[in-house]
């Protein structure tokens, strides 16, 4: 019985604590830092810099720069796709999706 | 004889066949696949407006490394439903697709009002009937809030160069928001009751373009956008960006040429006409052309170049905030689709005119739009 009732106060404090947990709501300030900003933000912006503007690479290079230029990237002319990252870490793909819907960010 | 007819037209007037006529005003003209090309008599007759358009607008300043002043890459303007000057500049031309960025917004704000002559749609009904997945304390924010950027959500509009992690605006587009945008703003808390205040958010308009798709997709499926807008008046090449979740990125993410801006300019001078359809409600284009009510009563961040319409920003004052004519050399009806880095669609019902510029402009001071919309009407305004 003392067991039971153990289980039952573990069970409704678990259930708080997901509620709890599925309560809580995005705000600012927010978790990513500017590294991983700047890798999505590249990462997109050259896609729909070549896939969708048409542009060739070299002037997507100057398009996507940023200031301090920290980023890196590539792209895969197959898979239609745009890989960017800030140093070793931080990286992040955007991929064409056709004609109509452009660049999406993975 | 006369009291039957009185009688008559009073019986007109209570039916409900009569509640409000869809009827199309008279218009110069629309284009049909191309704008029709009336730019030769005009280089003929205005060579030293278009001069003084041109000395201002495609005057480079230091190299493109240095993203320095005024950088055009294109300017189309459009007169009595012809086009009248066009030039293209840094790599662009007719048919390359340019950034919108904001602009999307006015398209956005557009493709509610179709929904709302399709009558799939009310102004104030409750998000929650398009969006299910919003959170319930966030119900009572109303379609009519987004468009007016009131509903109170607790939101950050910064852009690069700022503190990144303050950014609303970044989190949505490139950071933890991205895969789920309109989630992302529906979950956000209110910092006011919906109505009440102001605040200038891409956020609120992507979740208004998920809004709009919870209205229109299902009738006309995932590629809503072209049935309901972009293919009725004849844009030809526009790439609309989502999520992915599939969410369009209805603040920031269209990508269009200058004269498939133009269409929607010239959809707005028509009152939302296009030929004789009639794709927005009676009314739509007025109530989208004057200052809300919830910015006369708070506004927050940005005192100046505020949005004082419904996703459309106007050349009237806001004395409630202290705001004067935004635009003091061009007519008092003028307003204009706008966007980050000089993106602009300024349409001129009474000079039956629409200017388009589009541009990269890094540093956001360099143009005075004033100025550059004032030589435009010179260049292209009625002989």
């Amino acid at each position: 019985m003392k067991t039971a009732k153990f289980s039952l106060a573990a069970a409704a404090l678990l259930l708080a604590l997901a509620l709890g947990c599925g309560s809580s709501r995005p705000g600012y300030p927010y978790s990513w830092n500017d590294l991983r900003l700047i890798s999505s933000y590249t990462a997109k912006t050259a896609c729909s810099c070549l896939f969708v503007m048409e542009f060739d690479e070299a002037a997507c290079r100057a398009y996507a720069k940023q200031e301090p230029p920290i980023a890196t990237w590539t792209v895969d002319r197959n898979a239609k796709t745009v890989d960017a990252s800030t140093g070793l870490m931080w990286g992040a793909r955007a991929r064409y999706m056709g004609p109509k819907f452009g660049c999406t960010l993975e | 004889m006369r009291s039957l007819l009185a009688s008559l037209a009073l019986l007109l007037a209570w039916s409900p066949a009569s509640a409000p006529a869809q009827t199309c005003p008279a218009s110069s003209g629309f284009p049909g696949a191309a704008w029709t090309d009336a730019s030769a008599a005009i280089a003929a007759a205005r060579t030293a407006e278009i001069k003084a358009l041109e000395d201002y607008m495609f005057t480079l300043t230091g190299t493109d490394a240095e993203r320095k002043g005024i950088r055009t890459d294109s300017v189309v303007i459009i007169q009595g439903g012809k086009l009248v000057y066009e030039r293209y500049a840094r790599g662009f031309n007719p048919d390359r697709r340019h950034i919108a960025w904001s602009v999307t917004k006015s398209y956005t704000g557009t493709l509610i009002g179709v929904a709302a002559q399709r009558g799939l749609l009310k102004l104030e009904d409750s998000i929650c009937k398009y969006v299910p997945e919003a959170p319930s304390d966030n119900c009572s924010i109303r379609v009519v809030d987004l468009l007016e950027f009131a509903s109170g959500i607790d939101w950050k509009e910064i852009y690069e160069n700022q503190s990144n992690q303050e950014s609303s605006v970044l989190a949505m587009l490139y950071g933890q928001g991205h895969t789920d945008m309109a989630g992302f703003v529906a979950g956000h808390h209110r910092r006011d009751e919906p109505g009440t205040s102001y605040q200038y958010s891409t956020g609120e308009t992507t979740l208004l373009a998920a809004v709009a798709a919870g209205a229109l997709e299902p009738t006309l499926g995932a590629e809503w956008p072209w049935p309901a807008l972009f293919d009725p008046i004849g844009m030809q090449n526009p790439v609309f960006e989502r999520d992915a979740r599939g969410h369009y990125v209805g603040g920031a993410f269209l990508y269009l040429t200058a004269r498939d801006l133009a269409r929607l300019g010239w959809l707005m001078r028509n009152d939302g006409c296009w030929s004789d359809q009639r794709l927005l409600p009676q009314g739509w284009v007025a109530d989208s052309t004057k200052v809300s009510e919830p910015i006369k009563k708070k506004t927050l961040e940005r005192a100046d170049g505020d949005v004082q319409g419904r996703q459309w920003w106007i050349n009237t004052p806001v004395p409630e905030q202290n705001q004067g004519v935004p635009w003091p050399d061009l007519p008092a009806d003028t307003f204009m689709a706008q966007g980050h880095w000089g993106q602009f669609c300024a349409v001129i019902p009474s000079l039956d005119m629409v200017v388009v510029r589009m541009g990269d402009d890094r540093d956001s001071t360099a143009l005075d739009l004033n100025k550059f919309v004032k030589l435009a009407i010179e260049v292209g305004k009625k002989p």
